[in-house]
């Protein structure tokens, strides 16, 4: 760009716009950290839920489920607490990253307290929010494991519908590593590459 | 009819400086220096006549002693790309109407 006053036809200006947003959205790497963490968190907690509740018979085996609360939100908090220290710059892909797991959290705490309330299971509604998240996340970060990683998870929520309810646990936890925890490794693999070519 | 485009932003460098700026909001002057490929007096100068238009503000200060200076997109700047990117639309053919700004 060797000088700033050179007039731009209209297919110029397109290119030039095009180019330097790409460029900026660059800037905004992930490395699939929050992935891996809640996939890793929700296929334990499905897991030892699934355990508690039909090989041990345990009453209060949602229980497993306080992990999430306890081990993830702190976690969570903390990374982005440091992570904000160091990177100062907005970034508007970081800004509607953030506000569409807000929205997902909202609506699953809601889809929770409803599915309580009529007494059903709130997993295939869940998987369906998940699947969403995700799939707005593989757009945003234009990472395609993501999109068939959301693919799994409603594929999984569908398949809900034919299963008895304890076994809900076990889909859950079967798309957590499908479609949360396979793409956050690839997602984090790709991230320390840039890394090193960088 | 179509909207006549802003002459402020029919500049390779303006532009590059505007468009950056819509996703980060702000950038430190080395980065948009590096971004953009140009030169520091051609961007200071480029800078100065979007900081006239209102379209960005300057923020001169310090890092480690060694001067710091930040540049922010305004609403009127952000207002005004857009309004400049929908009139570049126009003038495209239909079937030029195919870049996505995702």
């Amino acid at each position: 760009m060797e000088s700033g006053e050179k007039k731009l036809s209209t297919q110029e200006s397109i290119r030039v716009i095009q180019e330097t947003i790409d460029l900026a959205k660059r800037n905004f790497r992930n490395d699939g950290f929050h992935f891996l963490l809640w996939g890793w968190l929700v296929a334990i907690a499905s897991g030892l839920d699934w355990y508690l509740a039909v090989v041990r018979h345990y009453e209060k085996h949602s229980l497993a489920w306080l992990i999430m609360v306890l081990v993830g939100v702190p976690i969570s908090l903390i990374r982005e607490w440091r992570k904000r220290r160091y990177e100062k710059m907005y970034n508007i892909v970081r800004a509607w990253y953030g506000l569409i797991w807000l929205g997902y959290g909202i609506s699953m705490a809601l889809t929770i307290l409803m599915s309580a309330r009529w007494g059903i299971s709130p997993i295939p509604f869940i998987l369906v929010l998940t699947g969403f998240a995700t799939y707005m996340s593989g757009i945003l970060l234009k990472f395609t494991p993501l999109h068939f990683g959301a693919a799994v998870i409603w594929a999984g929520a569908l398949w809900c519908l034919f299963l008895p309810t304890e076994q809900h646990l076990i889909v859950q936890g079967a798309t957590a590593i499908l479609g949360y925890l396979i793409p956050g490794y690839l997602l984090n693999s790709q991230s320390k590459n840039h890394v090193r070519g960088a | 009819m179509f909207g006549e485009l802003d002459p402020l932003l029919l500049s390779q460098l303006r532009l590059a400086v505007m468009s950056y700026l819509v996703v980060t909001r702000e950038a430190e002057f080395n980065v948009l220096k590096e971004k953009t490929g140009s030169t520091a007096g051609n961007l200071s100068v480029q800078i100065a006549k979007l900081q006239e238009a209102g379209y960005i503000s300057v923020e001169k200060t310090f890092r480690n002693n060694y001067p710091l200076t930040i540049c922010r997109i305004t609403a009127a700047g952000v207002q005004a790309f857009e309004s400049f990117f929908e009139d570049l639309k126009g003038y495209l053919e239909p079937d030029e109407k195919s870049p996505e700004l995702d």
